[in-house]
């Protein structure tokens, strides 16, 4: 007991390192989860703002200046280039259009070449929405034309035709009640955090309680070895359950209530990556790595994991070299199951199941290799 | 006094082709300070490993208590207190949450261990550093928290392994003080050391090791009977002739001189008076002389004669070792 209770106040000094890793992720977690709550289902037709110049000043073209001020904002400028560029740079309008004398007449001859000249941020979205705006008007203009209307009545039934407003509603891609988008992207950035923590925080307590000159003189005690290695276990084991739920319940606080469905699929994935993450951080507690070289070893492996098989990056925009290396590596294989849940590839049960096992077997073997190392350490050590 | 709490008989162990004890055999008996005295690499950790038994041997018997000392004999274990060189605590807990813990290795009464931690503190005198971490404490305090931990729980047997390295002087005779008191209390203690001062000053009876083998043991007095140098005289004076050094090698006990044309060097075997006679031919020849001084023989003198060599580098420091 004596040892377990070590552990814990070692543990404690710890944590800390490991507490800035959690509240971050908690605090994303949860701005995601409220940020996610917001109606979508209200479409807005984008307004932008014009400031247009009537060169031509016939009935045609007031009646374009009309019709663009039903559907956006029009603003009266000085018709000065530095007062022009000044209110396109600080965005006071997002486009000026000057629709150019003679307007009427060519397009009444079906000429549509050259009738207006267009000011707006280069490329930008109102460049591009006025471009298209003036492309369906003076197109549904000379559509009239070419059926015989004349200008004036073209442009009133292709400004009747244009008025129509397509009826927009969201498609309701119905989502998934069991396994909802903001407990995807939870699931999905959880290896990394749990990378984080286990190994700034395991790592360092078990290398002091696997010092050496600590290991000598607990090994001159009454203390049979097995029993030390047995309570620093029972310490490790209580603190990579608690550490997983804890997540769990910052995990359930996101779902609204206790997982249901295929969620609890996800609870099992994540599980076994915590095993995984856990017996990485013994296993590389065995090379009595110095604080330095765990922040690094931590961020090499956190963050090229979840590069690499997609936890940042989704697996499908990963090229299949990439992928390749990835399927060495147990974060490919959770996302691969947290991909199934949320439908992004096929759900396959044998594959989760598949996939659950090969996690399993990287904390196997892992585990195993901490185990022969330590062994052979501690037989180094009383052999020195 | 009489009962043995160590005995090692025909203590073989090897590391490859190296031989780091050579048929060592040694009895320590109840109430000793026992003085495992040597060089580096004479054997000493090694000794105290094998008789933990946290490291295997070769060839040999060691008995601890009457009991054959196994890794697995823990009531033996329990008995004994090890104070390593090196301070072994751990840096996340306090003084007091550290010889809580090895206490507690030892006794899982928690009264009782508070007890022995609460006077093993006063001991030590970390009584106000009791909330301190070790990396607050200066060396001599670190050290003292290392002994509290080896002692907390009572032990009947004391290893103390080189307890006294890279320690000030008042430290030093704050740690020594402090095993001669708990030898008082009826604790048995093994005392290893290159320092013959410590040796010297503490034991009872010493072993004196070379080469993984004992090469003398005995009371300090006993082992300084066992070599020719009884006196060491030394006298400073300028110019001495030949003539002159004949003349004092010539007298009684005396069997060797040596003169570095600063300071004259006259070793002694038994007898007495022997530096009124050295001065009596100073005298009679009217040499003006300067200092004068007369050394009994240490343990490195008895070191120096039986193995050819001295325990103790003499060039730098006088803790730096040879």
């Amino acid at each position: 007991m004596q040892i377990f209770k070590a552990f814990f106040k070692v543990l404690k000094k710890s944590i800390p390192s490991s507490l800035i890793y959690i509240i971050i992720f908690l605090s994303i977690s949860l701005v995601f989860a409220f940020s996610g709550q917001e109606d979508k289902t209200v479409f807005e037709q984008t307004e932008l703002i014009f400031c247009i110049f009537d060169q031509d000043d016939s009935a045609e073209s007031r009646s374009l200046v009309s019709y663009i001020g039903k559907q956006h904002e029009l603003v009266d400028l000085e018709q000065d280039e530095d007062i022009l560029l000044d209110a396109l740079y600080y965005e006071r309008v997002n486009c000026i259009l000057l629709i150019k004398s003679g307007y009427a007449k060519q397009l009444a001859e079906g000429n549509t070449e050259n009738l207006f000249e267009r000011y707006a941020m280069h490329a930008g979205y109102a460049d591009i929405l006025t471009e298209q705006l003036l492309d369906q008007y003076v197109a549904s203009v000379s559509a009239y034309l070419a059926e015989g209307c004349l200008l004036p009545e073209a442009v009133q039934k292709a400004e009747t035709a244009l008025s129509v407003q397509a009826d927009v509603t969201y498609a309701d891609f119905e989502e998934d009640t069991e396994y909802p988008t903001v407990i995807f992207f939870f699931f999905q950035y959880l290896p990394y955090i749990l990378i984080s923590v286990l190994f700034n925080t395991l790592c360092p307590v078990l290398l002091t309680m696997n010092r050496n000159d600590i290991r000598f003189r607990t090994d001159c005690s009454g203390i049979r070895p097995a029993s030390y290695l047995l309570w620093n276990s029972a310490g490790s084991v209580l603190f990579i359950i608690g550490i997983w739920l804890l997540f769990m319940g910052v995990g359930i606080f996101l779902y609204g209530g206790l997982y249901a469905g295929k969620a609890w699929i996800a609870v099992l994935n994540s599980f076994v990556f915590t095993l995984v993450s856990a017996s990485w951080a013994i296993l590389f507690s065995c090379f009595s790595p110095g604080e330095n070289t765990i922040n690094l070893i931590t961020q090499v492996i956190g963050l090229g994991m979840s590069f690499f098989c997609g936890i940042f990056v989704e697996q499908s925009l990963l090229g299949s070299g990439v992928l390749a290396v990835a399927r060495f590596l147990p974060a490919y294989w959770y996302v691969r199951i947290n991909n199934m849940l949320s439908g992004n590839e096929p759900f396959r049960s044998e594959n989760v199941l598949v996939f659950l096992l090969i996690e399993t077997a990287f904390a196997v073997a892992a585990g195993m290799l901490a185990l022969l190392i330590g062994k052979f350490r501690y037989r180094r050590l009383s052999a020195e | 006094m009489e009962n043995t709490v160590i005995k090692i008989e025909n203590l073989v162990k090897r590391y490859g082709d190296l031989i780091a004890l050579d048929h060592f055999s040694l009895a320590i008996r109840e109430g000793e300070i026992f003085g495992l005295l040597g060089p580096n690499g004479s054997g000493k950790t090694t000794t105290i490993n094998c008789m933990l038994s946290l490291l295997a041997f070769d060839k040999g018997s060691i008995e601890i208590f009457g009991q054959k000392m196994t890794p697995v004999n823990y009531d033996i274990k329990k008995q004994i207190g090890i104070i390593m060189q090196d301070v072994a605590v751990f840096n996340e807990l306090t003084v007091y949450e550290n010889i809580d813990y090895f206490c507690g290795l030892y006794i899982t009464d928690k009264a009782e261990r508070k007890r022995c931690v609460m006077e093993a503190v006063e001991f030590t005198g970390l009584g106000e550093f009791l909330k301190f971490y070790p990396k607050k404490l200066s060396g001599g305090l670190l050290r003292r928290l290392n002994i509290a931990c080896g002692i907390a729980h009572k032990p009947r047997l004391i290893i103390l392994d080189e307890p006294t390295i890279a320690v000030d002087p008042q430290s030093r005779n704050k740690i020594l003080e402090g095993i001669q008191k708990l030898n008082r209390m009826g604790a048995t203690i093994v005392y290893t050391s290159h320092y013959m001062e410590e040796v010297e000053q503490i034991c009872t009876r010493v072993a004196i090791m070379d080469k993984g083998k004992k090469i003398a043991e005995g009371t300090k007095d006993e082992l300084k009977r066992m070599i020719k140098n009884t006196e060491t005289i030394t006298v400073e004076v300028l110019g001495l002739s030949e003539a002159i050094r004949n003349e004092i090698v010539q007298l009684p006990h005396v069997y060797r001189t040596e003169y570095d044309g600063e300071r004259l060097i006259v070793f002694c075997s038994g007898g007495t008076h022997n530096l009124i006679r050295v001065l009596d031919v100073f005298r009679t020849h009217e040499i003006r002389v300067g200092r004068v001084y007369s050394e009994l023989p240490t343990l490195n003198d008895v070191f120096l004669e039986i193995t050819g060599k001295e325990l103790r580098d003499r060039k730098g420091d006088s803790h730096v070792l040879s």
